[in-house]
């Protein structure tokens, strides 16, 4: 065995933690990818019907400036200028529900600060998808729609939406896959996902290899299971 | 808003803590973003090409899916850990940024160039067969012009994602932009906001500007 391998394997504890870290990485990706969804149909809606100029420059910010930058940002400087009673609030644990020995806790602030500041990025990603989708659908729907009498939110939520995610779903799709590998970045703050405890297990223990493969392993399959979830059922004629 | 802690510390946020210590600042971070550049550049092409032409075959194709599937912080902690057992060396933190930032947008980008590549007519080959050029003179003369020139919005697009990717050198430690700005805020404690805003501007000053440029000249080139 060469020397760099290091001896032996991963214990159970270590494992445990690597799978915190994945169960982690879900439930953070999943609620950024349903948060960022809403908002990004949202601001395409808004950005494609040109209600509200302005809009076009935050939008623009958010997609040329690193994702770390932005979680650094949300974090220090924003969640540095909460009021004082906000912070200590947010600092400590509350109890959501609990049922004998299992109980769900109010997240913590660097969690919140995490999704918080993914889901407008991906918000921001997910509007282009949902923009294009919008301008690709055909000037003369709009307008057989209104002839037929309905209203223009009629038109929007019966005609064209439809039309649009036939078109954008597939993007959409890349979009969620890429915010699962963006969590990685909340370890900058302290979120304990899957990148953060490969680190943990491997400055414990000096296994680098096997911290590392381990991680990158959970990183493939939950993408590659992901997309096979997913993409048939986007696929799939409505 | 307290403005004096950029003005103050601009030096160290150009360059950080050379040349007493080592090279940080916004200056590493143009020489992370170049090599990364330079480096994704020519493995895309090579990829691309490779790709297109079907050598290299499942493994080439496993090896881009690999690099696209994992986050980009883990490939850099890979690099970290590889490369000085592959090399037998020392490998400088800039060194281990450039190759994991080279090694992801290559990948990508070959998937663009073969992309490209397949989108050029087949009547431009036969065009230039009928011209007696040899096969390695079309792919350079004719074809993979065309395939670039179809493919430059994603390519910039790339070199953007690219940009904002150097910053996760911080994580690793090498000293970027955002390394000195966090170095930056952990001294001053309380001018988190003034720092990171600077900072971000910054960042979108230089995407946004790659952006322009890469369309004014798409445009001048159109014209052309």
């Amino acid at each position: 065995m060469p020397a760099w391998l290091g001896q032996g394997l991963l214990g159970s504890e270590q494992l445990g933690w690597l799978l915190q870290g994945l169960v982690l990485t879900i439930t953070l990706s999943a609620a950024v990818i349903l948060t960022g969804l809403i908002l990004g149909v949202l601001l395409g809606i808004a950005r494609q019907q040109g209600h509200w100029p302005w809009l076009a420059l935050p939008h623009n910010a958010l997609r040329n400036t690193p994702l770390l930058v932005q979680v650094l940002f949300w974090y220090f400087a924003v969640g540095g200028m909460l009021p004082e009673a906000a912070k200590i609030w947010l600092n400590t644990p509350h109890v959501l529900w609990q049922w004998q020995d299992l109980s769900l806790g109010w997240p913590s602030f660097e969690f919140l600060a995490a999704w918080w500041s993914l889901s407008l990025y991906a918000m921001a990603y997910m509007a282009e998808d949902v923009r294009s989708g919008l301008n690709a659908v055909p000037r003369g729907q709009w307008e057989a729609a209104q002839a037929h009498g309905l209203r223009p939110w009629q038109v929007l939520r019966w005609i064209i939406l439809p039309q649009a995610w036939q078109i954008a779903r597939i993007p959409l799709l890349g979009q969620g896959l890429n915010t699962i590998k963006n969590t990685s970045l909340t370890m900058a703050i302290g979120v304990m996902e899957l990148s953060y405890r490969s680190r943990q297990v491997d400055a414990q223990t000096l296994l680098t290899f096997q911290a590392f493969a381990v991680a990158t392993l959970l990183y493939v399959l939950l993408n590659l299971l992901t997309q096979r979830w997913a993409q048939p059922r986007l696929e799939a004629k409505q | 808003m307290n403005w004096p802690v950029i003005t103050d510390n601009w030096l160290f946020f150009l360059i950080g803590a050379w040349p007493q210590g080592p090279l940080g600042g916004l200056v590493q971070t143009s020489l992370l973003a170049l090599g990364g550049g330079a480096l994704a550049t020519v493995l895309g092409l090579a990829g691309g090409l490779a790709l297109w032409a079907g050598w290299g075959g499942a493994l080439l194709r496993w090896g881009c899916e690999f690099l696209r599937a994992i986050p980009v912080l883990l490939l850099m902690f890979w690099c970290y850990f590889l490369l000085p057992i592959v090399f037998g060396l020392d490998v400088p933190g800039t060194w281990t940024v450039i190759v994991a930032l080279g090694l992801v947008s290559g990948a990508y980008l070959a998937y663009a160039v073969q992309a490209g590549l397949h989108a050029v007519p087949r009547g431009q080959w036969e065009a230039a067969q009928a011209s007696g050029m040899r096969r390695g003179q079309i792919l350079r003369w004719i074809v993979l012009p065309q395939a670039l020139r179809i493919i430059r919005p994603s390519w910039l697009n790339q070199w953007v994602t690219l940009v904002k990717d150097t910053s996760l050198a911080y994580i690793v430690g090498v000293a970027d932009f955002t390394f000195v700005a966090n170095q930056v805020n952990s001294r001053e404690q309380v001018y988190a906001l003034e720092i990171f805003l600077f900072i971000g501007l910054v960042y979108w000053a230089l995407c946004a500007s790659l952006q322009w440029c890469g369309e004014r000249y798409g445009r001048i080139a159109a014209r052309d």
